[in-house]
């Protein structure tokens, strides 16, 4: 089910009603939940709940084995046998097509005929965020971080619908103490709620489906067909799509969730605004950089064991980050230019006696990140070398129409002025009247309905992922 | 206790009010919306596949959709945000719906018991032993259909790019000629080819067909006996006379790889006869490029296949669409076709 549908938008009121009408009776509002969390994502495929309870069940019961477990060597043991499942249920499922077809071709060069079997595969849709999440649980089980929850509180971690197909990677540790006891019904937000899902919907709506309409899928399809001018758009605007289309369906979530009384982390921070790309992925998929860092970074042992080691820790982080989204070659490049870019950045900050102005380095970093989208968009390497091919070929504008160009200008410059104003039209919006609230929401509705097509929205990216 | 984070920060949540207050401001929401949308959601639910999800939508969108007539706001607002919609206003003619029976379509119109004279447009020279008769060049290229076009536009067109061939792309998802309130196919191909002129139009659709036909004495149509295809073929009869242009362009009308569920076969198998016969009186410019036999050799499905001597996935997790391996397989045959009929591939 995709939020902005008639669906959802039916599925949602009759759920909140509900949620609140049941909340101080724990034991029947966990299952009612934990019951429209997989109605939700059942209307993807029924099938894939399978897979949700099974990678409940399995980590539900290695975490507390692990707890359970006083042998340091025995722990390590039973963590690493739920992560594999986790990683294999990934894998198989994510993974299994790309590698299959890939070893059937290094087979074939050698004339070694034994070719592992192709299937297409149906990717469960969320399947990057629940298999981390899930893995975030059971690791920090072990690191005694968290105790074990209840089956149904983790199950309900696992599955709780505003988050469950594209994030923000929530920990066990900030969502599971919120199950403790029913949330409190005099003390929801529903303004920062309302904003943050009006806010969320002209992002998707309005911004990202309309750039990708106009300007990112022509040129990304078919980029010998266009010159400099164009493709040029085309790469700030796929950098404005991405960014509305991801951080829109993060809002909508964290929205959706303080309604119903819970609260998300955030997970985009104006990322454009960066000037170095630490700072980035300090503002970008906060959530994932945050999960890189804890379960990834550091455990090959982060900055420490001097620069070579810090780069080589980068380096894997940020690929491995990159192949995270999905079994191509263009993530995996996309991942190896901000890693290399990480490790130049802290190559230079120890060894340059100068410092960069601020608007210079913004200007680079956000260069480098524009251009690192090119190969993550683009439908295969030999085609993200062909747009970038086409930069240098000069010729006429075709898509610059005043709506693209004032978008992407708008969207990135938003991302440069101060919080301030922008902090006082939304404290106003959240303090309206609740009905004023309600009626704001419909009324934004109509409007960016008005702009989809006959055909419908388009998935957001990340689903794919 | 939670750990606090550094690394996320933790936004204001705003003023708190009441659970009572967030249901007020979601009743008010829902309200508005069913008012103003009522139709809107009525019509969805009409155009969605049979299943749980209709009957929810359509359980909502009824009664919504009646308070919604007897208001009447929807229009009125319908009309005003009318400059928002990116889709194109279709011109009135050539609706599937306003069809005037011609000479053309021979079961239309015809006196009963007379027979309709078969026209030298209704054979292939190729069939006849002849030479095809090729056109001077290709210079714009139409790729239209559903989701199942979606993919194969952008392959074609990438493989034409260089040649200076003009790709118009024209996929529209969710549609189909059995779905036509979503989109009218017959206006749209009337518009389309008034707009771009193309020397030829490549033709794919079919995952969305398998909806009811009104007859004309107002009984039902329902998949997928000899009536449907009947009336199926009539309408896509109708988009070959536009897309041929009196036999100034040439068509590719693909045929549908069968998918992998049992009743959506049943539907795919419906529209493959029924365009076979749709294309019938018009041979020497329609041309069925057989993706049936291709993909699904035998009538079984399959989603990997041997191309260039590799076991290759030609086909999407859904078992309905080609992916990126299996569009190019099907632009392979097209443009061998097209270098059949035409004597060069761009401006010339």
């Amino acid at each position: 089910m995709v939020f902005p549908t008639i669906q959802f938008a039916i599925f949602f009121p009759i759920v909140l009603a509900l949620s609140w009408a049941l909340m101080k009776r724990q034991l029947v509002w966990k299952p009612f939940i934990l019951a429209a969390s997989y109605v939700f994502y059942s209307a993807a495929n029924p099938l894939f709940c399978l897979m949700l309870a099974g990678l409940t069940l399995a980590n539900q019961a290695t975490a507390r084995l692990v707890h359970r477990t006083e042998d340091e060597r025995r722990r390590r043991q039973i963590v690493a046998t739920a992560v594999a499942i986790d990683l294999g249920t990934l894998g198989v499922f994510k993974y299994y097509g790309f590698f299959a077809e890939e070893v059937n071709a290094v087979l074939d060069t050698f004339g070694l005929g034994l070719p592992l079997p192709l299937a297409a595969i149906a990717l469960p849709i969320g399947i990057s965020f629940i298999v981390f999440q899930a893995i975030s649980y059971t690791v920090d089980v072990h690191r005694r971080l968290i105790e074990p929850a209840s089956t149904i509180d983790f199950a309900l971690y696992l599955s709780f619908f505003p988050h469950l197909v594209a994030g923000p990677i929530v920990r066990a540790r900030e969502f599971i103490p919120q199950l403790a006891k029913p949330r409190d019904p005099t003390k929801v937000a529903v303004g920062a709620g309302v904003f943050l899902i009006v806010v969320g919907l002209v992002k998707k709506v309005a911004i990202a489906d309309f750039l990708a309409r106009e300007i990112v899928d022509p040129v990304f399809g078919v980029p010998q067909a266009y010159s400099a001018p164009d493709v040029a758009l085309a790469g700030y605007a796929y950098a404005v799509q991405i960014f509305c289309d991801f951080s829109g369906y993060t809002d909508i979530a964290i929205g959706l969730a303080l309604l119903m009384g819970f609260v998300f982390p955030q997970n985009f921070d104006r990322p454009y605004r960066a000037q170095t790309f630490r700072e980035f992925w300090r503002r970008w998929h906060m959530t994932l950089s945050r999960f890189l860092r804890d379960f990834l970074y550091i455990p090959l042992g982060g900055s420490r064991g001097g620069k070579l080691r810090t780069a080589r820790n980068l380096m894997i982080t940020m690929v491995l980050g990159g192949l995270w989204h999905g079994a191509a070659w263009g993530f995996v490049l996309w991942g190896t230019i901000h890693g290399l870019a990480l490790v130049a950045e802290q190559v230079l900050r120890e060894r340059a006696r100068f410092t960069l102005p601020g608007w210079l380095r913004w200007a680079i970093v956000f260069h480098v990140v524009v251009l690192a989208w090119i190969p993550f968009r683009a439908p295969d390497l030999s085609l993200a070398g062909t747009f970038v091919s086409r930069l240098a070929d000069w010729g006429p504008a075709t898509l610059w129409t005043l709506p693209v160009v004032g978008i992407v200008v708008i969207v990135i410059g938003l991302q440069l002025v101060a919080n301030k104003p922008l902090d006082v039209i939304r404290v106003r919006f959240e303090s309206l009247h609740p009905a004023a609230l309600g009626a704001s929401m419909a009324t934004v509705i109509v409007l960016v309905t008005a702009t989809v097509s006959s055909q419908g929205v388009p998935p957001f990216i990340y689903f794919q992922f | 206790m939670p750990r606090k984070d550094p690394f996320i920060l933790q936004r204001p949540t705003g003023r708190p009010v009441r659970a009572r207050d967030a249901l007020v401001c979601v009743l008010v929401a829902v309200v508005a919306l069913l008012v103003v949308k009522g139709q809107s959601i009525r019509g969805s639910g009409e155009r969605m596949e049979p299943g749980v999800e209709r009957t929810v939508v359509l359980a909502v969108g009824h009664p919504a959709g009646w308070v919604a007539d007897r208001i009447g706001i929807g229009d009125d607002v319908e009309r005003l945000t009318a400059a928002l919609s990116p889709d194109d206003a279709l011109g009135g003619e050539g609706g599937f719906n306003d069809t005037v029976p011609t000479t053309d379509s021979p079961a239309a119109g015809a006196p009963k018991g007379a027979v309709v004279p078969v026209t030298p447009d209704a054979f292939d020279p190729a069939a006849l032993g002849g030479k095809p008769a090729t056109l001077p060049k290709l210079g714009t290229l139409l790729v239209a259909g559903d989701s199942l076009a979606d993919g194969l536009d952008v392959e074609m067109a990438r493989r034409l790019a260089d040649s200076g061939v003009r790709t118009v792309r024209d996929a529209n998802l969710g549609t189909g000629i059995s779905k036509s309130d979503l989109l009218d196919w017959g206006r749209e191909a009337v518009s389309q080819v008034r707009k771009e002129k193309p020397d030829a139009v490549v033709f794919f659709l079919g995952a969305n067909e398998g909806f009811p036909f009104d007859a004309a004495d107002g009984t039902s149509i329902d998949c997928c006996g000899p009536r449907w295809a009947a009336e199926y073929a009539t309408r896509a009869r109708q988009m070959m006379q536009t897309f041929r242009r009196d036999g100034d362009a040439r068509v590719y009308w693909l045929t549908l790889p069968l998918p992998r569920s049992e009743p959506r076969q049943e539907i795919a198998r419906s529209v493959n006869a029924a365009i076979l016969a749709a294309a019938q009186p018009y041979r020497a410019q329609v041309r069925m490029l057989d993706m049936t036999e291709v993909f699904t050799p035998g009538g079984r499905y399959r989603a990997a296949m041997d191309v260039k001597g590799r076991s290759t996935i030609v086909r999407k997790a859904d078992g309905i669409h080609l992916n990126d391996a299996g569009a190019t397989l099907a632009a392979d045959i097209i443009i061998d076709r097209l270098n059949a009929d035409f004597a060069t591939l761009g401006p010339g």
